[in-house]
């Protein structure tokens, strides 16, 4: 008996072999059209996380990534006793915050306000236009703004002029940096992020609307009773990827956006970082301050992702 | 009794037709809107890059041209620093979206293959890389050890393959190429070389514009790896050259560049004031291209979003 067992699993795994080496030998191609797209992430992304071992030594470029000495824990306890510590993290998260609670529901409504254009020509021009400050680069739309907040020739002190008003510079202002950011992003990315809502909204079952209409609904009513639950899974899918981004930083915007009166607010992580890491060459200390940022970030994710699936049943793996 | 009834359904009628119409304004008023907010800015640059400098100065640029001169835009021909990145730029943008194209769709087609050994493998390598990396540190020192700073090859490769991309690519392939095809192809005997090649290609030409512009907009306007990998002024693409004339307060700065940009620039005053009405034409001249490129390919941008959305 058991050994009728053995021979059986031998000869199964026999098949296995036989079966394994078939299967390479018709599909070896699938793995060298694989190859490119690995060779890529391992040399750009895999590699470069070798390189945070620097976080735990003291980088000297003569010693290189693998000889220099170990330090242990030195650089977190640096930064974590920095009296910038809390202000780096503090900026990070409330531009991260306020930026998500200002412009979070902008796509929403605008996508359930588009539902509701039913002149077909209309919708596809408001659609065509909403998306045209998607292809403005980071530096046009920064230099859009130094043009447009300028103390002396702007748009904006000159309608505080109309007014009679003394112009501001509002680009040198720690306190206008986070508006100005958050209503530059909104601007350059709501009509974007409607995409994903107005798909959602295009693939309600029409006989919803046709039923309601029977029963003398009014268009608030079919907004409230029939797109927003429709909207309610992509709301929760999108909102749990934003969540999972609120310590991250658009240090590319916010570089860009730096000036030297603003750096009390528009210094965030990634910002100080680039200027402290490549800016004064301080590579194993930033390196630190990098992973700290991407371990927590790393956390967060995956815990919003339980959360969201545990409770909507919406998870993005 | 039944008069009564028809009498409160057609109260109820009129009572719905006029919420239906307050809404119809809200909205028609709502779009006007917003259509100003987006188009204004744009509007702003462009009439402002055809107007006399001094009225810019002034204020008095608002509704509409004022004062119309072109010496923006001959002084922004003449910048030669500026045409050269331009060139760099319609380089590696060409070069990276070739690359990337090709090896995106590969994996993607890889990745797609039901039956294929190895497929979770495969995807957490890829999909891991969203969510944790090296950081900008870590991967400077690597590329530098590389040996690709300052390599005009690192501007193209860096960033060329995204695993989002990719991934929409891979559910392309899975639910726009009938499987029939693949299983007839392979009992005919076909290698994947052959039906990638003869089959899925071909059948992908959606998908290949997709990728052609998200691949393309991010490369163009990616100023941050010219920053941080270049050194040779002359290998800068166009937005990093853009960064130091813009981004920035000092207004002496680009007024020196305007100066040695053109020469028969009487004096330092004169070279600012032109300097302020080059940056609208910079702008015109920088994004033009995209927008008029994103006119013709609206349709595959928004279908990036919706294949992304669909889980494979």
């Amino acid at each position: 008996m058991k050994g009728a067992k053995q021979s059986l699993m031998k000869k199964a795994s026999g098949q296995n072999k036989q079966s394994l080496k078939s299967y390479l030998k018709n599909n070896w191609q699938l793995y060298v059209m694989i190859l490119p797209a690995v060779v890529y992430f391992f040399v750009f992304n895999y590699l470069p996380m070798y390189g945070i071992q620097i976080a735990f030594k003291d980088y000297k470029a003569v010693l290189g990534i693998n000889g220099s000495p170990w330090v242990g824990l030195k650089h977190f306890k640096a930064f974590f006793n920095a009296y910038y510590f809390v202000r780096l993290l503090a900026n990070t998260l409330i531009l991260n915050l306020e930026n998500l609670i200002w412009g979070f529901p902008i796509p929403i409504i605008m996508a359930i306000m588009l539902n509701q254009v039913k002149n077909d020509r209309v919708k596809r021009g408001i659609q065509t236009t909403i998306y045209v400050p998607y292809f403005i680069s980071t530096v046009v739309l920064a230099g859009m703004l130094y043009i447009f907040l300028s103390p002396t020739s702007g748009i904006f002190n000159t309608l505080r002029g109309w007014m009679g008003l003394k112009a501001v510079d509002y680009m040198s202002s720690a306190a206008a940096f986070r508006p100005i950011y958050i209503i530059s992003s909104i601007w350059q990315g709501a009509g974007y992020s409607t995409i994903l809502f107005i798909a959602a909204l295009a693939g309600v079952d029409q006989s919803l609307y046709e039923a309601a209409e029977i029963d003398g609904a009014s268009i608030w009513q079919k907004i409230r009773y029939i797109d927003i639950p429709s909207l309610l899974p992509t709301i929760m899918m999108v909102l749990v990827l934003d969540c999972g981004k609120l310590l991250g930083s658009n240090t590319e915007k916010a570089l860009v956006m730096q000036t030297a009166g603003n750096i009390p607010t528009s210094d965030i992580i990634g910002v100080y970082v680039y200027n402290v890491g490549l800016g004064s060459g301080q590579f194993s200390y930033t390196a630190a301050i990098g992973l700290f940022i991407n371990i927590i970030n790393f956390i967060l994710i995956m815990t919003v992702n339980r959360i969201s699936k545990k409770a909507t049943d919406v998870g993005l793996f | 009794m039944a008069k009564d009834t028809s009498m409160s359904v057609r109260q109820g009628k009129r009572k719905l037709s006029r919420s239906n119409r307050i809404f119809k304004i809200v909205n028609t008023v709502f779009w006007i809107a917003i259509m100003f907010i987006i188009l204004y800015p744009l509007y702003l640059v462009i009439i402002a890059s055809v107007s006399d400098p001094d009225a810019i100065i002034r204020g008095e640029v608002v509704w509409h041209p004022v004062g119309f001169s072109m010496r923006g835009y001959e002084a922004v021909f003449k910048y030669n620093e500026l045409i050269r990145s331009y060139g760099n730029s319609l380089f590696y943008t060409f070069s990276s979206v070739v690359l990337s194209i090709v090896v995106t769709l590969l994996g993607a087609y890889v990745l797609s293959r039901p039956k294929f050994k190895g497929k979770a493998v495969f995807n957490l390598f890829f999909v891991f890389t969203m969510f944790f990396g090296g950081g900008l540190i870590p991967t400077f020192l690597t590329m530098r050890d590389l040996g690709l700073y300052n390599s005009p090859l690192l501007v193209i490769l860096m960033g060329s393959v995204s695993v989002w991309n990719l991934m929409v690519a891979r559910t392309f392939i899975q639910t726009s190429i009938p499987h029939e095809l693949y299983e007839a192809s392979m009992i005919d005997g076909a290698s994947h070389f052959a039906y990638f090649g003869r089959v899925v290609l071909p059948l992908s030409k959606t998908i290949i514009a997709v990728l052609a512009v998200y691949y393309g907009v991010a490369k163009w306007n990616d100023y941050f790896t010219g920053l941080v990998y270049l050194r040779d002024r002359s290998l800068f693409p166009l937005q990093t050259v853009l960064r130091e004339i813009l981004a920035t307060l000092q207004v002496d700065k680009t007024g020196d560049y305007m100066m040695n940009m053109a020469d028969d620039m009487v004096s330092m005053a004169e070279a600012m004031k032109v300097a302020q009405v080059a940056k609208y034409c910079i702008i015109v001249v920088a994004t033009g291209p995209v927008v008029i490129l994103y006119a013709f390919m609206q349709k595959y941008f928004e279908k990036g979003v919706m294949i992304g959305s669909l889980k494979g």
